[in-house]
């Protein structure tokens, strides 16, 4: 492999992560805000987010993405290829997201709750000092899985044009005619990202560990 | 405490409450002057429980009446039902001592006493640490103020649990079943908490099975059945005398 490659290499990997970072960034709270509208039970809202729930699980990233990036120029809205990827992702990973902050809103101990409302809390109060700072760590777990799934997911985004980390393997291989070791580098790359998700994970677990007895 | 005794500090007129089709409630009215200790007694299933938490709507009554120092609790005359803010504001003065303590695991033991007064009353936090100070010393835990409540004991929860209730300054506690999650060794110190406060005049409604407790402790007893008061007495009479049949047969069983 020729140090372009290797340039190549890191411009795709930068892609990868920047796109999946800022997917993450934006589905996390926006399933939480989802979450919030659906157990609210909120007319019309409520069933839209069921809606938005079921429909986003279901489609694949691909066809999401040329759907995006296809129809909504059709009806004059323009977008590029990386807002359409970042979009893509974002719904996607938003609509998984959801369910994860839904059922862990739902488990939530009633105890705490009709302690916080017999002290005179009011319900947005208590959801901000009560319940979200012990749902994020119990919600933990699986949004990071679902962080994992996404970035093993976002190679779809390619679809469009957009030359990521898997895509940019091609290119590299069909200069070089020797596609094996781009595609083992990319592979480390992908594991070193996933891997750094997990460290994150583990040290937010043990700053949990400071209130609970596990 | 400027009230005259005559005016009750708390007042429930006629609550009734259904599950569905069971009925646990059938009108229950009680009154508590302040400064006194009232202790509601009766089997489990009764509906001590319901009626407490009716008090101050963890639970809202089919129909009835609720009074906080003269104000309605839960449901404005007109017979419309308080926004949350309404009702948190109402329920801020009530104090509620839970079975299971119910305490927020993540705060600290001082965190849990100070988080209510900071954040519902407005109390500057270096005012509300010293009052958490002076309540952790009154239950006998100030060297707890920085752990976290996992590592406590039973009866150490609850006595953390009773001054997280106190820092509110609330006009009445309530009390349901304190120390019926408790060993029975670790009973003891969450009653002497309680008799400390009875002393001092707090205006308290305990539902408790302690029987010794309701009877040197409480003015008043009230004795529940199956979703009534049977019997509404000072202790002295209930216990020497009780005067209905169910009464006495409850009695007999912890004799």
């Amino acid at each position: 492999m020729t140090a372009d490659g290797f340039q190549m290499l890191l411009e795709g990997a930068w892609i990868t992560v920047w796109i999946s970072l800022l997917a993450i960034a934006l589905g996390v709270p926006l399933g939480l805000l989802f979450s919030l509208i659906r157990v609210s039970r909120l007319p019309v809202l409520s069933q839209i987010i069921t809606l938005y729930v079921s429909v986003g699980r279901a489609t694949p990233l691909i066809t999401l993405v040329l759907f995006l990036f296809v129809a909504l120029p059709a009806i004059g809205l323009d977008i590029d290829k990386y807002t359409a990827s970042v979009l893509t992702l974002t719904l996607n990973t938003a609509s998984f997201n959801t369910e994860i902050w839904r059922s862990t809103y739902l488990s939530f101990p009633k105890s705490q709750i009709e302690a916080a409302q017999a002290m005179g809390m009011t319900r947005g109060l208590y959801f901000r000092r009560i319940m979200l700072p012990q749902m994020f760590y119990t919600a933990l777990p699986a949004l990071l899985n679902e962080m994992t799934f996404l970035i093993k997911a976002s190679p779809a985004i390619a679809v469009v044009g957009i030359v990521d980390l898997t895509r940019v393997t091609n290119r590299i291989a069909s200069q070089t005619y020797e596609p094996l070791p781009p595609i083992i580098i990319a592979g480390v790359i992908y594991m070193l990202s996933i891997g750094s998700l997990v460290r994150l994970q583990r040290v937010l677990e043990d700053r949990r560990k400071r209130y609970a007895s596990a | 405490m400027a009230r005259p005794d005559s005016d009750p500090v708390l007042k429930a007129l006629n609550i009734t409450k259904s599950f569905g089709a069971l009925q646990v409630l059938h009108g229950v009215s009680l009154e508590i002057n302040s400064g006194k200790t009232v202790s509601i007694l009766g089997p489990s299933g009764s509906g001590k429980s319901t009626l407490l938490r009716c008090i101050n709507w963890l639970e809202r009554p089919n129909s009835g009446e609720i009074y906080l120092d003269g104000e309605p609790v839960g449901r404005h005359p007109n017979g419309e039902l308080m926004s949350d803010r309404e009702l948190a504001a109402i329920r801020a003065r009530m104090g509620k001592v839970f079975q299971s303590f119910n305490l927020w695991p993540h705060f600290t033991v001082l965190e849990n006493v100070i988080e209510a007064p900071v954040q519902v009353l407005g109390v500057p936090k270096a005012q509300a640490i010293e009052q958490a100070e002076q309540l952790l010393q009154k239950v006998g835990l100030q060297d707890k103020r920085d752990v976290y409540p996992y590592s406590l004991s039973g009866g150490q929860k609850q006595r953390v649990a009773i001054a997280r209730a106190l820092a509110m300054s609330p006009r009445v506690m309530l009390f349901d079943e304190p120390t019926s999650a408790l060993d029975p060794e670790l009973v003891g110190e969450v009653l002497a908490v309680m008799r400390d406060l009875t002393r001092e005049g707090m205006t308290m409604l305990v539902v408790t099975h302690e029987m010794a407790f309701a009877r040197d402790v409480s003015d008043e007893v009230i004795f529940m059945d199956q979703g009534e008061i049977v019997e509404q007495t000072t202790p002295d009479r209930f216990f020497s005398n009780p005067e209905t049949r169910r009464a006495q047969q409850f009695l007999a069983r912890y004799q």
